[in-house]
Parts: C-alpha cells; sequence; structure tokens
C-alpha cells in the first residue's frame, strides 16, 4: 500500500487527502523533521499558509534532500488566498503546486498520477546501465576504499537533480548520449577525502570539484570497454562539473534517461545514464 | 630521480604524486601534453619517468608520447601511461607508440607503486 507523509497539514487539507484516497493509501500526519528519511514514502504533501512563504521554501528544500535522489514527488497545497507565487516552490524542489480550491476530481487525477509506480528497465535498456552500475561500485571501491550500493533505477521526467555538485561527461562515437554522477556535499567531500588519502577537513571546494569531473571519467571510461563490438560503444569528451542545488543537466533528445541511486552508509548518491546507439543514414 | 605526472585532474595528480614520493622519488606535475613537453624541454635531462594520462585538453597524452619518440633527446625516457581508457587496442597503441607500461584508472596505490617498480627497477 502506498503511504502519503502529510507535514505540518491542517484539517482542511487532511480532510481532502483523506477523502481523495480513502483507505487505498496509509496517510500520516506528522510535524515537520528534516532528518526523517522519506524512502518508504510514495508522496509528501505540505501546505501554505500556516507559516511565512520563506520558511516553507527552506522545508521543501530540505525534504527533498531527505528524499536521496528519490522519486518522491513533494506536492504543496495552497490556499487561494495565497498570493505568494509557484515558482519559488517549484525551484526549491517541490514537483506541483495545488490549489485547495481546485475540483476535488482534478486533485485526485493528478495526486494519483503521481502514485504510479516507476516503469521498469527493459532489458534492453540493462543491457547499457549494468556496466553503469558494476563501474561506479568498482570505481568508488578502488580509488576510495568506499562500499556503494545499487539500491534503485527509474526513468525521471524532470531533468533537474537535487545534489550539490554534478560530473559530467559527453559520450560520442557509435553511440551518444551523457553520463552524470550527482553528490550531496558531505558525500562528495568523504569520498574525495579518501581517494586522496587525506582527513576531510583538507578538502576544499576545488577538490570536490576536480574529483567528481575524474569520478564520471573513470566510471564512464570502464564502463566503455563492456561496449566493444557493441552498438553502445562510445568515446569519453572532457568532463564538466556543475555545482548548485536543483540544477537541470542536459540530455541529447529522444533517449530515456535512466537515474540509477546507490546508498553509502545513510547518503545516497546519483548515477543519469542516457545512451543510444547512431542511427547509420540509409537505414 | 624526478618523476613527472601528467594529468589535467588535480585530484588525480596529487592522488599520483603521493604515490611517486611515497617510493622516494620527486614528483612534479604537468597538467597537460603541451605543459609535459615544455617541462621536458628545459629540465628533460633529470626526469626518469613520466606519468601520463591520454584524454587531456590540449595536447593529450598520446600524441605527447608520440612527439617524444621523435625527439632522440626525450626518446629515452620511459613512460608510463595512466588512463580512462582501458581497451586492449589503446593499449597496445601506447605501447606501439614507445609506452613502457599501461595502467587503467582506477586504481589502488599498491597496483601503481608495483608498475612504476617494474618500469625503475
Amino acid at each position: 500500500m502506498s503511504k502519503i507523509i502529510l507535514y505540518d497539514c491542517g484539517a482542511e487539507v487532511a480532510h481532502m487527502v483523506n477523502n481523495l484516497f480513502g483507505e487505498k493509501v496509509a496517510i500520516q500526519n506528522s510535524s515537520f523533521d528534516a532528518q526523517r528519511p522519506l524512502q518508504e514514502f510514495s508522496m509528501v504533501i505540505v501546505e501554505t499558509g500556516s507559516k511565512k512563504p520563506e520558511q516553507l521554501l527552506q522545508q521543501i528544500k530540505a525534504l527533498r534532500y531527505a528524499c536521496n535522489f528519490r522519486n518522491i514527488p513533494i506536492i504543496v497545497m495552497k490556499k487561494k488566498s495565497d498570493t505568494y507565487p509557484k515558482h519559488p516552490y517549484i525551484m526549491a524542489g517541490a514537483t506541483e503546486i495545488l490549489s485547495l480550491q481546485a475540483p476535488p476530481l482534478a486533485c485526485r487525477q493528478i495526486l494519483q498520477g503521481y502514485l504510479i509506480p516507476n516503469r521498469q528497465p527493459l532489458d534492453q535498456e540493462m543491457e547499457y546501465l549494468t556496466p553503469f552500475i558494476n563501474s561506479a561500485k568498482h570505481v568508488l571501491k578502488t580509488m576510495a576504499s568506499i562500499d556503494a550500493e545499487y539500491k534503485e533505477l527509474y526513468f525521471p521526467n524532470d531533468f533537474r537533480i537535487f545534489g550539490d555538485v554534478s560530473g559530467i561527461i559527453g559520450l560520442s562515437g557509435k553511440a551518444e548520449g551523457t553520463a552524470v554522477i550527482t553528490f550531496y556535499w558531505d558525500l562528495a567531500r568523504k569520498v574525495i577525502s579518501q581517494m586522496m588519502r587525506v582527513t576531510e577537513d583538507q578538502i576544499n571546494a576545488e577538490f570536490i570539484h576536480d574529483g567528481v569531473g575524474e569520478l564520471i571519467n573513470m566510471i564512464s571510461g570502464f564502463s566503455k570497454k563492456y561496449f566493444i563490438g557493441k552498438p553502445y560503444h562510445f568515446e569519453l569528451s572532457i568532463p564538466t562539473v556543475v555545482m548548485g542545488s536543483g540544477h537541470q543537466i542536459g540530455h541529447p533528445e529522444d533517449v530515456s534517461i535512466a537515474l540509477v541511486i546507490f546508498d553509502v552508509g545513510k547518503s545516497s548518491f546519483a548515477l543519469q545514464v542516457c545512451l543510444k546507439p547512431k542511427i547509420k543514414k540509409g537505414n | 630521480m624526478k618523476v613527472i605526472v601528467v594529468d589535467d585532474s588535480l585530484v588525480m595528480r596529487k592522488i599520483i604524486v603521493n604515490v611517486v614520493e611515497s617510493l622516494g622519488y620527486e614528483g612534479a606535475h604537468a597538467t597537460n601534453g603541451q605543459n609535459l613537453l615544455e617541462i621536458l624541454e628545459h629540465c628533460g635531462d633529470e626526469v626518469g619517468l613520466v606519468l601520463l594520462d591520454w584524454n587531456m585538453p590540449g595536447i593529450n597524452g598520446i600524441e605527447a608520447l608520440k612527439t617524444m619518440q621523435k625527439n632522440s633527446r626525450l626518446r629515452a625516457i620511459p613512460v608510463l601511461m595512466v588512463s580512462t581508457e582501458s581497451e586492449d587496442v589503446k593499449v597496445e597503441e601506447a605501447l606501439a607508440s614507445g609506452a613502457k607500461g599501461y595502467l587503467s584508472k582506477p586504481f589502488t596505490p599498491e597496483e601503481l607503486a608495483t608498475k612504476i617498480k617494474d618500469i625503475l627497477g
């Protein structure tokens, strides 16, 4: 059964959500807790009005971090009298802003859409994703003595990724695409410090910037040899790095983007892979 | 003896230089092939080994290696390629171009140290 958590929601929102879903989902109403992991929930709902918008924005950012890259929608229920714009909530990590005055049927359809389980990868998608998954684990183990555990994989519709630093590499040749690794700051610092065999306090932003780029370079390079003689074979470009929460990564068009989540202790990192064989001219 | 580490990644240069210095050699670094060739131009006689990445902006590793091989003064300096490129065809190209050894990334410090010792004895 799907589980929805309502954070700091008043009786009106709780009543509405209960009416929409009845006993089909387990609904929990709790006080805001930034430290609580959200992996077990299929949806998070917050509401405007009971606190200042700036405070709610901070809470949404914290909730997005607590999702640990999982595909968990954060829904903001907005009162009609609330004139604060929607855009800052989306930028902070919210998935959807719904008006409390919207017709219940429309709300139900929208919310139910977010509860549809993620599709499973096709065998042909796993053919190119598996080498990247194995390579990511191998690179972290070899270079940093870190055990990364593959947890799940999904195909996001949203190109934004709410980490702190992403290493990006373009792949071209027989196949083309991109591979992106995204970390939260603390885990990036830990990984780079263990790669360099120094303490975490010796790791500055420059090391993290450079090290995350080198990680995606090694992961892609190590994956590459598994594609020899296959249509997914590619050449590597020089990696680039983007910093900042909620940054958006460009990918080639018409290709599924897979987001693979790995856990390292209580933290996580994400690997996005999109790869497609080039269609030969004349075919 | 001076060992030059050529890699466009600051983190990778530091990792490799740490291993080089732990073996008792003097570590120096260059950020790409062009930078390496400039250093060798001035102090090539002091260099006992070059650890060379492949994919770098500007003059890349394989181009720098081939340039070294065409220079009678630099040809004698042994080169260990240290690269994310791990396919046999790339390894063969590097060895055919004059590299004395090849190490694929990722690697452990022990694997790197063994490769260096294999070349320097």
